[in-house]
């Protein structure tokens, strides 16, 4: 056991940090601290630039291997990255759902075509991905999906709508968990196809949030259509690609985004010393729990995250956003609650004109509902990891 | 960065583990405190080979720590395992002349519990005790094991400095009474000391230094504590029948233990980053050591305490009766919250280390 990162590891940072400080000027400049979950509608033409910029320098696919245009670099290294990354507050990137959704998937079940043809787009941060998976009908239900896909004249015709789409307007292609065997249910005659985004077929409509602002859309498919080849694994095994992706996602991004915690726990403790809250025992005590669970997640994602492939039960994803979901929408509050009455006052007289406490506090509620609500992680704790036998649904 | 633990490392928790599972005993009279001193040497893991001991780092005591943490074997390792590499790191007369002894199993040695200056013993330097040494008068409460101690670690205060002493529970001036405790797998003590002779071991660093490795080894032992407390609850869920199925079919239940899954998994990181830290002396900031330890020793001991109850409400009625293990762990996870400083000064610890008090 050794949790320190090396010395070679160490110079890596420096590397990264020295790439990042040249790099967030000029036309950068305006980028520090944009964009990010509630943050996603912000700058988006010149994230689009920054991530052509990454890419250009060859900072995605950090941990891809080298054969596939990636570095191959180890898990430390990645860790590395996205902490430095997080610690000069660069941009909330327009590429993540690409690189690390789409690409791993291509890397574990796309044909070597495939992987020419998508791969390189990705990497040099000029082809933006969109994830179709969520349906009206299919939310923690994946399983329910009802969005139809058939193949004629060497093309596959997609119908249905899918929604709670990140970045769908900025996004050149959408891989897409389509129903291709009408007589299938649930888990089986489901693929997954990568559908081209600019095309009369796909209409875009943002869904205004709590918040005021939209950062999800939902994405409506009538008569889409897609390649006979962009059909990623076999048609029907659609179900098994997905969850492949999900299992093997690792989480090392993580560690970038307890980095940007670590800042907005920094900000509300100001404040909170700022209005004397902090001189409030209770509220002493809400910052000292919220600033101890912050090191208790970085050792669990350390522990966890770390271990290598195969060894663990294989649940640190689940454990990891059950953990993080919760201590962020807590920070949320108390970021309004050591404000007091002053924070009850907006930043101007629009739906979507917020303080940036009031921001924190709205989109955090939606921390425990993204990316598989808080009860879907329990079940899958529950079930996987502890090994409770499955009950009637 | 390597998270795992070695082969040679895993060897050791197999070996404790089947140890423990199949033998028992209390205090330092037992045949089991026999096997694990003595003839296994683990309560000199951390002592120099010099001194008698094995020489490993603080991740093998962790091991051991766990472990017992498991069984809840009522034996004084924790103490007598943290002292000894208190003493080790002291490197001074009293080490030399200890260690051996510790390592054997025939010297039972602790810390008094940590806990705010003004409760430190005042030392008058004497001539009449021994050369340069110190005459100690207070009253310490709560010693953890204190009735088997036969050297006790203590902070005191001497002309105005924190010193952390050592003194021997035989000699004249020291009066120890047995404490009945809720928790009866940890005795404690009342020591009073009226002139005891003592000699200083280090200065007011060498008493931090001695809480964080107390603290850090509790942090652990309530990990593998919390981590059994889990497994055996997922295991009769799994097993008991209600309604004409396993109760652990029903997603209240299932819910409830994958919160606990999370603590113990958060738990289980946060000591043995601790653990790590405080043998690897990985620098400043809110990984160190100083603020790793009590942060460990906060975030475990409220985690054990919420998984030991939920053990018992989870077992059902069995779960409340003196039969049953889940009281036993549900009282250890009570007082080592209580205990070892307590809820509030740990946690005031961390809030002045870390800069945020």
């Amino acid at each position: 056991m050794d949790l320190r990162f090396s010395a070679a590891d160490e110079n890596f940072r420096a590397e990264v940090a020295a790439w990042l400080a040249a790099n967030l000027t000029g036309e950068f400049a305006e980028l520090v601290g944009a964009g990010g979950p509630g943050r996603e509608h912000e700058h988006l033409e010149a994230r689009k630039a920054w991530e052509r910029r990454l890419g250009r320098d060859g900072w995605i696919g950090l941990g891809w291997p080298e054969s596939d245009g990636g570095r191959g670099l180890s898990w430390e290294r990645q860790v590395i990255f996205y902490e430095e990354y997080a610690r000069a507050g660069a941009p909330g990137r327009v590429g993540h759902i690409g690189e690390q959704l789409l690409g791993p998937t291509l890397l574990m079940f796309g044909t070597p075509e495939q992987r020419r043809r998508f791969l390189p787009g990705i990497l040099d941060g000029t082809q933006l991905w969109c994830q179709g998976y969520s349906e009206p009908g299919a939310g923690s239900d994946l399983a329910a999906v009802s969005t139809r896909a058939a193949l004629r004249d060497g093309e596959w015709h997609i119908d249905g709508q899918k929604v709670w789409t990140s970045l769908a307007t900025e996004a050149d292609w959408c891989f897409v968990l389509a129903r291709t065997d009408p007589a299938s249910s649930r888990h089986r005659g489901l693929s997954y196809l990568l559908v081209p985004m600019d095309q009369p077929g796909v209409d875009v409509r943002p869904i205004v949030q709590l918040t005021g602002t939209a950062e999800f859309n939902e994405v409506f498919l009538d008569d889409a259509r897609a390649a006979e080849a962009d059909v990623v694994g076999a048609p029907g095994e659609g179900w098994k690609v997905a969850m492949g992706t999900l299992a093997v996602e690792r989480g090392v991004s993580t560690f970038g985004q307890q980095m940007g915690f670590a800042r907005e726990f920094e900000q509300v403790l100001a404040t909170a010393r700022a209005t004397g809250a902090a001189d409030d025992p209770a509220t002493a005590d809400r910052l000292l729990d919220s600033w101890m669970e912050l090191q208790v997640l970085r050792h669990t994602a350390v522990m966890t995250l770390g271990a290598p492939a195969g060894t663990t039960p294989g649940a640190e994803a689940n454990v990891a956003k059950l953990m993080w979901a919760p201590w962020h929408q807590r920070l949320g509050e108390l970021a309004v609650d050591v404000l007091g009455a002053a924070g009850t006052v907006a930043a101007g007289p629009g739906e979507d004109e917020l303080t940036p406490a009031q921001q924190l506090f709205l989109f955090t509620r939606s921390d425990t509902v993204y990316g598989g609500s808080n009860e879907v992680q329990r079940n899958v704790i529950a079930q996987r990891m502890l090994g409770l036998p499955r009950g009637p649904v | 960065m390597d998270v795992t633990f070695s082969d040679e490392q895993r060897d050791l928790q197999r070996m404790v583990r089947d140890l423990l599972s199949r033998e028992s005993g209390e205090g330092p009279g037992s045949a089991i405190w026999k096997r694990l001193s003595g003839e296994l040497g683990l309560t000199g893991i951390t002592v120099p080979e010099e001194h008698g001991g094995a020489g490993a780092s603080s991740v093998e005591l962790g091991i051991v720590l766990a472990e017992l943490g498991r069984a809840l074997t009522p034996v004084p390792f924790l103490q007598t395992a943290v002292a000894a590499t208190v003493l080790a790191e002291s490197a001074g007369a009293l080490a030399a002349e200890v260690l051996p002894a510790i390592a054997a199993g025939e010297l039972v040695a602790g810390l008094a519990t940590p806990g705010p200056e003004s409760g430190h013993p005042r030392g008058t330097r004497t001539d009449q005790v021994t050369d340069g040494g110190l005459a100690l008068d207070g009253t310490l409460e709560n010693v953890v094991d204190g009735p088997y101690l036969d050297l006790l670690l203590t902070p005191a205060v001497v002309a105005g400095e924190t010193v952390l002493t050592a003194v021997r529970t035989a000699a004249a001036g020291v009066a120890s009474t047995t404490l009945p405790t809720l928790d009866r797998s940890r005795p404690q003590a009342r020591i009073v000391l009226d002139g005891a002779p003592a000699v200083v071991l280090g200065d007011a660093a060498t008493v931090s230094r001695a809480i964080d490795l107390l603290l850090t080894a509790v942090a652990v032992e309530s990990a593998g504590a919390a981590r059994y407390c889990l497994d055996t609850t997922v295991e009769y869920l799994g097993t008991r029948v209600q309604f004409g199925r396993p109760i652990g079919t029903f997603q209240a239940l299932q819910h409830r233990c994958a919160d606990l899954a999370v603590l113990v998994e958060a738990a289980s990181s946060t000591a043995w980053y601790a653990m790590w830290a405080v043998g690897a002396d990985p620098g400043t900031g809110g990984g160190s050591a100083e603020v790793s330890a009590p942060l460990a020793k906060a975030y475990c001991a409220d985690a054990f305490r919420k998984v030991a109850g939920e053990t018992i409400q989870l077992h059902g009625g069995i779960g409340f009766t003196w039969e049953h293990p889940a009281h036993r762990y549900f009282k250890r996870a009570t007082c080592t919250d209580l205990l070892f400083g307590g809820r509030a000064w740990v946690r005031a610890l961390v809030a002045r280390r870390a800069g945020l008090a």
